[in-house]
């Protein structure tokens, strides 16, 4: 086993990364999907193209997916983790449903901010509960909204 | 540049990547450049300079080789990584449109640090900060 293997192996031994756990725990809620992510307080380089696959392959068999991705165990996460994130955005709307994020910590929302995805993504400030009612709340108003301009119409 | 205080090298692969990212964020806290619980961006800066040396520079060619230097010059730690790639200048690389995949990497480390500049001839991204200046920075949430 080459050097580098080898101290991948000791970093993996340490707990430090664990690829081989499920990152996202999915709850449906109503006709909300919550998404926690546990991915042991790191989101990086090294479990990133999991967290991915997991959370694209479950929005690919769920269409029209309403889905509240639940940050408040993350303490840490890099662009490899925005770039997963836009194509879970991504695959959400091409099948007629929608992502949102909530419990974003300070510096999570600023790597947001930065990269100016604040503004792409709905980000909920409060913690998941709250999140869930505010998420579920707009769902409603869209549903009437659509109500109401099919009556107009008529 | 003075002597380093840290240097690791390694062959391009991502499983590589953590146990140098992990060796460098201590050898930065053990000299005082970072407090333990505000590493965050410090540790986002290595990351994002590492991950872009292995992939994008040297497309994860295990032959290849990364190199990860940090110095102290006063009140500036410089940190250097170098692949061998071909280059780019971390200058023209605009801010993405909101829904383009990549390149965040480079805008989030000019945004943390200091001065960042790019050496075309010896393939070295470097960057410097002040001491627990990119922690004030992170901080002023």
């Amino acid at each position: 086993m080459p050097g580098d293997a080898h101290a991948a192996q000791r970093y993996r031994s340490q707990g430090v990364c664990k690829v081989s756990e499920t990152l996202v725990e999915f709850e449906v809620r109503g006709a909300i999907t919550i998404g926690v992510i546990k991915a042991g307080s790191v989101l990086d380089a090294m479990n990133v193209s999991q967290f991915g696959a997991q959370v694209g392959s479950y929005v690919r068999q769920n269409t029209g997916l309403r889905l509240l991705l639940d940050f408040h165990l993350v303490e840490y996460l890099s662009s490899a983790v925005l770039t997963e994130l836009l194509r879970v955005n991504q695959a959400c709307k091409e099948g007629g449903g929608e992502l949102r994020l909530c419990a974003l910590n300070a510096d999570i929302k600023k790597v947001f901010e930065i990269t100016n995805l604040d503004k792409l993504f709905t980000i909920y400030p409060g913690p998941m509960e709250e999140s869930l009612i505010k998420f579920a709340r707009s769902l409603s108003i869209a549903a009437e909204e659509t109500a109401w301009s099919h009556v107009t119409k008529e | 540049m003075t002597k380093p205080f840290f240097v690791e090298q390694f062959g391009s692969t991502m499983d590589a990547v953590g146990p140098v990212l992990q060796a460098a964020l201590r050898s930065l806290i053990e000299h005082g450049w970072v407090e333990p619980d505000q590493k965050f961006y410090a540790q986002l800066c290595l990351e994002e300079a590492i991950v872009n040396a292995v992939d994008h520079g040297n497309e994860c060619d295990p032959s290849k080789q990364v190199r990860v230097e940090m110095a102290e010059e006063g009140d500036i730690c410089i940190i250097r990584v170098f692949d061998e790639g071909r280059g780019f200048s971390p200058c023209e690389v605009n801010q993405p449109q909101l829904e383009q995949l990549n390149g965040r990497g480079i805008c989030l480390i000019r945004w943390c640090m200091e001065i960042v500049t790019y050496d075309k001839e010896r393939k070295c991204l470097e960057m410097r900060m002040r001491r627990k200046g990119i922690d004030r920075k992170g901080c002023a949430k």
